[in-house]
């Protein structure tokens, strides 16, 4: 909402400068967001006369102007289809700032010097209108600052309000905590209305049939006007707000909007088509064009003005075309009602507008304001169209609504506040706002209806800490709450997680968990997903139900990007709905990918990323939160490589997957180099009860160290021999590892040739020799009974 | 000139040649030449059975211990040599071999620092799901049936009658219901909205709300925990402003600036040459939203406040593309440490 600055000062009767208003504003909430001069493109425009215009030779559109501008006569080119002599007009002159970062510069046209401007009202700021030049009245001085001809130093304020504060969208209301902030009261406009005798009743009723959502109907009757243009005091008013001025009555009816916040409405009596107002809601059908010339099918969403036969008004969103005042209406019912905001609400959405009326109908007029909006009206067209106001409100008004009584206690109000404030000091503030305050201790507040977003003691409280200013309520130095604040699992665990793989040379990536649904369809056909109803963008229609859907995404970015070597890890969500078994679930996941070659550095050639550097990392994980060793089963997963592709299981239950992503969800994501990625679910592993581990002594005699190498089948298991091993050794093996592996030239094909680093140790002796002979020959006897192993070293 | 002459000469040439050997192989080149089997101290052993035998004892002795004070340098003039076998050449100025380390992502970072302030301040961490009912994202919170925020333009709906949370604010009202006051909590998580995405706007934020509900919490309070945070986090010189607001959940509410972090109220392009920063909102919860879970309003009073990541984000490392934390790009990951 814009209004005028200058309108603000005489409305509260303070003097303060600008800045300090909007700040003070501001910090009281109602907020201003921008402030502009009105006068800021009129620096060096001023008032000329158009003595003489030629046409250019060559050009038809624009002519040669001679201009009077007081201190000199200069010719200049004028486009405008509007210009000719005799008129009064602004005259830019060089140097002068015009809208759109415009200076005015000496310019030649067709061999024609032009050393000023004549301006439209959008070149200076004042509207944007910019169908032809200004003209003023034929008194005019010439060489008057233009600023200064149209008392045009004001300032344009723009308003951030909150949808709370329907009495904050008028210069009264916006004046009221002006005012209120220093102590003082608003002052409204007087009302002198000017009555004939012959009475409004006589020439119009008004029935409401639907009271529930029309609770207050007023109309009068002005007769005799004379439709013309406002004056320019209230043009200007008009043009701060962005509101252009059209003719008198309809100038007078968005003045007083603007002034009390109460929107009206002026119907062309003669062609209202009858002598009764009916309000109803429409019927289911029922046709109606509104002023914009559209046609519509109402609903009974929509309450409509009518003649008793056919409607005139979009009851507070938009008049009709058929009773639209025009230059030649003479008699004017006016209209000022009180229209309920759900209907308003409705209504102005499914005829699809939004005007300054039904938005402050939607957010809360004020009933009782009907009268003082009406009469405020009829006196300016009284005054200003030469009306006769006929005598008397035609006022349906059945259920009056009365202003609520509030009870407030101080010491509450401090309590909540944390202040020391006097009741003298709230009861200040409550009055200067306009609320009747009665009682001590306790006080009795009487609510006007302008504010119907004070319904409670705390609306109440919240007034108080508004007027008294936040900046005002000390803040506490000491900290409350309770004793201990727990750390629990979930966060120390993300936390550790993330320092474990990053630790390892993987970066953490973030994703939002919008994934497109066909593609989540094609990586996970068998999983069910969350759908948006409303997405705001086809791409991103579902929740993902892998993270590996985002994962893919993220990779694609990068490798698109030539970033081609990522390690990435996610700590994520999973979504489901809800199917027979479960609700809705979301499982918090980690997914891990590789993809691209290990870095390059001058210690160490890179190589292809795999499946092993995947395992490697979750092993870190597995060491540091002390799981259980994961196992890999060969399993089918939609998006994996079949032949390279995995559970996860941890004791027997699966929870996640890890392989080589297909070729074919590769070339879906636009991936043509191989990624690993594995995710598994951290729900269960959270639950798992990791028992504090208790202390062992140190080893207090020799460990006697051994190798063996064998040559075994290609596809035999590590793990297969890791375990036969463990088992053939018995107590003594303290570690078992594989430090070679090698298939190749040297190996008959088929086969490989593994070699591993076997530890004995006794706790209870040094072992000797012989001993351990005895355990590798053993060893070696289970190697080659179960493996087919051929032992080449021991 | 004596053979005891010699001796001392040619353990004076010995300690000479030690010292300008630059090499284990040099100082093996002394060694040889001296004490090796054809060296000269090694003659004069040898030929001490020559000598008469008056002198042979003293001539021996000499050797003898000539012949240990050179091993002495030698050993001596290794441990400065170092051991390889050639004086090692180290290069400080190559990278080092460890495996490069990767990084947290900067929305967690952020997201991490403020849980951190806040814990030091005795608020403790909750979650709550993503998707969200309408009640514990709208209606417990005291939004009216008909408010903005719940049209399809504003939020994300998914099939099954549930809303992507709009903010971490339910979670909130989920503690609420399942403790017992004193309460102090904050509420880190991922929220979405109805939006096109933009360098400024995006569908998916991250927000940390914060609430305390005791006995006699007041906008004192509120306002003193907003303070030290703003001062850990920006540093003891920030100036905080109240702006009071509106939000369904909150009353009195607030809009809270802190004094621009790059020019420190001067006015710049950061702050819109206005001194101040939007950064958070913040208010006393509404009795509504207290009596809804069933907490005596009455007995018990608090604040609540909620903050976006992003923003904050932004703010401090100055980036002007919002999509970027999503999209995940390395160079941008690798950029914050
Ligand atoms: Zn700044």
């Amino acid at each position: 909402m814009k209004i005028s600055y200058q309108w603000i000062l005489k409305l509260s009767g303070l003097d303060w400068p600008v800045k300090e208003m909007a700040d003070r504003l501001t910090n009281c909430g109602t907020a201003v967001e921008e402030i502009e001069p009105t006068d800021q493109y009129m620096e060096k425009v001023v008032v000329g006369a158009v003595i003489d215009l030629k046409s250019i030779k060559g050009a038809d559109k624009i002519k040669l102007a001679t201009v009077d501008v007081g201190s000199e006569t200069m010719d200049l080119i004028c486009g405008a289809p509007n210009v000719a002599v005799g008129q009064k007009v602004p005259v830019a002159l060089l140097g002068a700032k015009l809208t759109g970062d415009f200076v005015l510069k000496k310019a030649k046209i067709r061999g024609v010097e032009s050393c000023g401007m004549i301006c439209s009202e959008r070149e200076l700021g004042i509207s944007d209108d910019h169908s032809g030049i200004m003209v003023f009245d034929s008194d005019a001085p010439v060489g008057t600052p233009l600023a200064d001809y149209l008392d045009f130093h004001d300032h344009q304020l723009t308003f951030e309000l909150t949808p709370n504060r329907p009495d904050s969208m008028s210069a009264i209301g916006i004046a009221r905590d002006a005012a209120a902030l220093a102590g003082v009261s608003v002052r409204r406009p007087e009302l002198d209305v000017v009555e004939s005798s012959e009475k409004a009743s006589d020439y119009v009723s008004v029935r409401v049939d639907d009271s529930d959502v029309c609770p207050r109907y007023a109309a009068r009757i002005i007769k005799n006007v004379k439709i013309c243009s406002s004056p320019w005091w209230i043009q200007k008013k008009l043009l701060v707000s962005g509101i252009r001025p059209i003719n008198n009555i309809v100038d007078i009816t968005n003045y007083v909007l603007l002034e009390t916040g109460h929107p009206l409405h002026a119907f062309d009596y003669d062609r209202f088509g009858s002598k009764e107002v009916i309000v109803r809601r429409a019927t289911k059908g029922e046709k109606f064009t509104t002023l914009d010339g559209k046609g519509h099918d109402l609903i009974p969403d929509v309450l409509l003005i009518t003649n008793g036969k056919s409607g005139v008004a979009a009851a507070g969103v938009m008049g009709g075309l058929d009773s639209e005042v025009e230059n030649t209406t003479a008699n004017i019912l006016l209209e000022s009602a009180y229209f309920a905001p759900s209907i308003i609400r409705k209504s102005r959405k499914y005829l699809g507008f939004v005007t300054e009326s039904s938005t402050r109908f939607e957010k809360g007029a004020d009933p009782n304001g009907v009268v003082f909006a009406i009469d405020r009206a009829a006196s300016l067209m009284h005054e200003l169209c030469g009306g006769e106001v006929l005598s008397g409100i035609v006022d349906c008004y059945p259920n009056e609504i009365k202003p609520v009584t509030i009870s407030f206690r101080p010491t509450r109000c401090n309590a909540i506040l944390g202040t020391n404030l006097t009741t003298d000091r709230m009861k200040e503030i409550l009055s200067s706002l306009e609320m009747e305050v009665t009682g001590e201790d306790k006080l009795i507040v009487k609510v006007p209806t302008f504010r119907p977003d004070i319904e409670r003691e705390i609306d109440l409280i919240e007034e108080v800490a508004r007027m008294e200013g936040w900046a005002n309520i000390p803040d506490a130095i000491a900290n409350v709450g309770p004793l201990f604040t727990p750390i629990h699992r979930c966060d120390s665990f993300t936390e550790e997680t993330r320092t474990v793989l990053t630790g390892a040379g993987f970066d953490e990536i973030v994703n939002h968990g919008l994934v497109n649904s066909k593609f989540a369809k094609e990586v996970n056909p068998d999983l069910d997903q969350v759908r948006i109803v409303n997405p705001s963008s086809s791409d991103l229609d579902a929740m993902r139900n892998s993270l590996s859907l985002s994962t893919l995404v993220v990779v694609e970015h990068n490798i698109s990007h030539r970033n081609t070597d990522l390690h990435l890890f996610e700590i994520g969500t999973a979504y489901f709905p809800p199917d027979n078994h479960h609700d809705w679930r979301e499982d918090q996941r980690i997914a891990l990918a590789v993809t691209g070659n290990t870095p390059n550095g001058w210690r160490r050639t890179p190589r292809p990323l795999d499946f092993y550097d995947l395992t490697g990392a979750i092993e870190h994980l597995v060491a540091h939160f002390h799981w259980p060793a994961f196992e890999y089963v060969t399993g089918e997963i939609s998006y994996l490589e079949p032949a390279l592709s995995f559970d996860i299981r941890i004791k027997g239950q699966v929870i996640g997957s890890i392989g080589q992503v297909a070729p074919k969800i590769a070339r879906l994501a636009e991936i043509k180099q191989p990624v690993y990625m594995a995710e598994f679910s951290t729900t269960s592993l959270l639950e798992m009860n990791v028992p504090i581990p208790s202390f062992k002594p140190l080893p207090q005699f020799p460990a006697a160290p051994r190798d063996m190498a064998f040559v075994v089948d290609a596809d035999v298991l590590a793990g297969d021999l890791l375990t036969a091993i463990r088992k053939a050794a018995g107590p003594l093996a303290e570690e078992v590892n594989i430090f070679d592996l090698y298939t190749g030239k040297q190996i008959e094909k088929g086969r490989k040739s593994i070699a591993v680093a076997i530890t004995y140790r006794s706790s209870d002796r040094s072992l000797s020799g012989e001993e351990v002979d005895v355990v590798q020959d053993n060893i070696a006897v289970v190697l080659k009974k179960k493996f087919n192993a051929e032992i080449r070293d021991k | 000139m004596s053979v005891l002459d010699d001796i001392s000469v040619l353990m004076e040439k010995a300690f000479e040649r030690i010292s300008q050997a630059d090499s284990l192989a040099a100082l093996n080149d002394v060694r040889v030449s001296f004490l090796g089997k054809k060296g000269k101290i090694t003659a004069i052993l040898k030929d001490l059975g020559k000598l008469p035998v008056e002198e042979r004892r003293q001539i021996g002795a000499a050797a003898n211990n000539a012949r240990s004070a050179i091993e002495r340098r030698i050993e001596e003039a290794k441990d400065h040599l170092g051991s390889g076998d050639s004086r090692t050449f180290i290069d400080p100025t190559l990278p080092g071999t460890a495996q490069p380390l990767g990084h947290v992502h900067i929305l967690n970072q952020v997201t991490d620092d403020i849980c951190r302030t806040f814990y030091g301040m005795g608020f403790e961490i909750a979650h709550g799901p993503d998707i969200e009912t309408d009640y514990y994202n709208f209606e417990a919170l005291n939004f009216p049936p008909d408010h903005p925020a719940r049209d399809m333009q504003d939020t994300l709906f998914v099939e099954g009658e549930r809303v992507l949370r709009t903010h971490t604010t339910p979670v909130q009202v989920r503690e609420l219901e399942r403790r017992k006051p004193p309460i102090k909590i904050i509420t880190p998580g991922r929220c979405f909205r109805n939006e096109a995405i933009s360098t400024r706007a995006h569908v998916a934020f991250t927000q940390v709300d914060g609430f305390l509900v005791d006995e006699g919490i007041s906008v004192s309070d509120l306002k003193g925990v907003l303070v030290a945070f703003c001062k850990a986090f920006f540093g003891e010189d920030v100036k905080l402003n109240f702006r009071p607001s509106f939000f369904p959940f909150t009353e009195p509410s607030a809009e809270v600036d802190v004094s621009c972090i790059l020019c420190g109220g001067k006015g710049c392009q950061l702050c819109k040459y206005s001194g101040w920063l939007e950064i958070l909102g913040c208010g006393m919860i509404d009795p509504n939203v207290l009596d809804t879970v069933g907490i005596d309003s009455e007995k018990y009073t608090g604040y609540a406040f909620g903050l976006g990541v992003e923003r904050i984000a932004m703010l401090k490392y100055k980036i002007n593309d919002i999509r970027l934390f999503f999209n995940n790009d390395v160079r941008f990951l690798s950029q914050f440490k």
